[in-house]
């Protein structure tokens, strides 16, 4: 558990640098140095008079399974939600090649891309992939990477390193 | 649906980035990437109008058929997106049909924003201080560009 300045709300008061007993807290890049910060220390967050400095979790709880029937309803709706997102998609690449870069018509396209995919993440995340550490998203990869060999040759590019690599850090 | 998994590794990509982990968070976002190619099975929306058409459907029925499941179970977490969800619908097909009628007019003299936390489209000078569906700050929002 390492703390985390919040940009936004730092007013640079540097109260931070006079508790930090590791130097964490001063760094080039605003942010708090990770690898020097003292697991749940939390002397900063006391600290800081702006509430800038908080603490991120490295251990979650599994989260509990959803009841079926819920989640079946929640991924028929990302399934929605994806196919109205590609459907703007495609009709984006074509309001971009016809030379309609910044065009009103480019502009609600993309808006509504964006709010589509918003509602279609929020689903994924009720349904079941709300914690990136936890157990439905490790199965998930691992059946992802199970699966590869039949897709491989119709799939060029799938990100095996990339999940691989996932499966180790989550 | 294959492509859907673009949604879920885009969302945990997110997820990563809010606990500071960018080198998970880069891998998801390249995962997320693979899986947007379109591979839709089901009969394709071509337009804005077909596109206020599957808005509508999923205003009657999807919507309404998860909230009736969620409140069954007590899910207070379904029932949420639910109920976001449905008036983050209603407002992409507010927009899909002004502009449908007004064309490019619809902007005219206004920028267009989202928020990033629930999807709401806004129109308009300025995004609102608060968003009306999930109440996140003006800061949260982007504007499309």
């Amino acid at each position: 558990m390492h703390a985390a300045r919040n940009l936004r709300l730092c007013t640079k008061d540097c109260v931070c640098l006079f508790v930090c007993p590791t130097k964490a807290t001063d760094t080039e890049n605003g942010q708090i140095d990770f690898s020097k910060c003292l697991d749940g220390c939390r002397l900063c967050v006391d600290a800081c008079p702006s509430h800038a400095l908080y603490l991120v979790e490295g251990n979650y709880a599994e989260p509990a399974d959803k009841p079926p029937a819920v989640a079946e309803k929640l991924f028929a709706l990302l399934d929605r939600k994806t196919e109205e997102e590609q459907a703007i998609a495609q009709m984006l690449q074509k309001s971009l090649e016809a030379g309609q870069k910044a065009s009103a018509q480019t502009l609600v396209l993309k808006a509504l891309q964006k709010s589509l995919r918003i509602v279609a993440e929020d689903a994924a995340r009720e349904a079941a992939y709300m914690l990136p550490q936890s157990e439905q998203v490790r199965s998930l990869i691992k059946q992802l990477l199970e699966q590869k060999p039949a897709q491989a040759p119709s799939a060029p590019g799938f990100p095996e390193n990339e999940l691989r690599q996932l499966l180790s850090m989550l | 649906m294959e492509s859907s998994y673009s949604a879920i590794f885009s969302n945990l990509a997110k997820a990563c980035e809010k606990q500071l982990r960018t080198t998970e968070a880069g891998l998801l976002w390249e995962v997320s990437r693979y899986f947007e190619k379109n591979n839709s099975e089901s009969e394709p929306i071509v337009d804005l109008k077909g596109l206020s058409d599957a808005l509508a459907l999923d205003d009657k029925e999807h919507f309404p058929d998860l909230q009736a499941t969620a409140q069954e179970a007590a899910d207070r977490g379904a029932l949420r997106m639910g109920v976001w969800g449905a008036k983050v619908n209603t407002i992409e097909k507010t927009v899909t049909d002004r502009y449908l009628k007004v064309g490019d007019a619809l902007l005219e003299g206004k920028s267009i924003f989202v928020c990033e936390a629930c999807g709401f489209i806004f129109i308009g000078q300025e995004a609102p201080e608060i968003c009306p569906v999930c109440k996140a700050p003006q800061s949260r929002f982007s504007k499309i560009a």
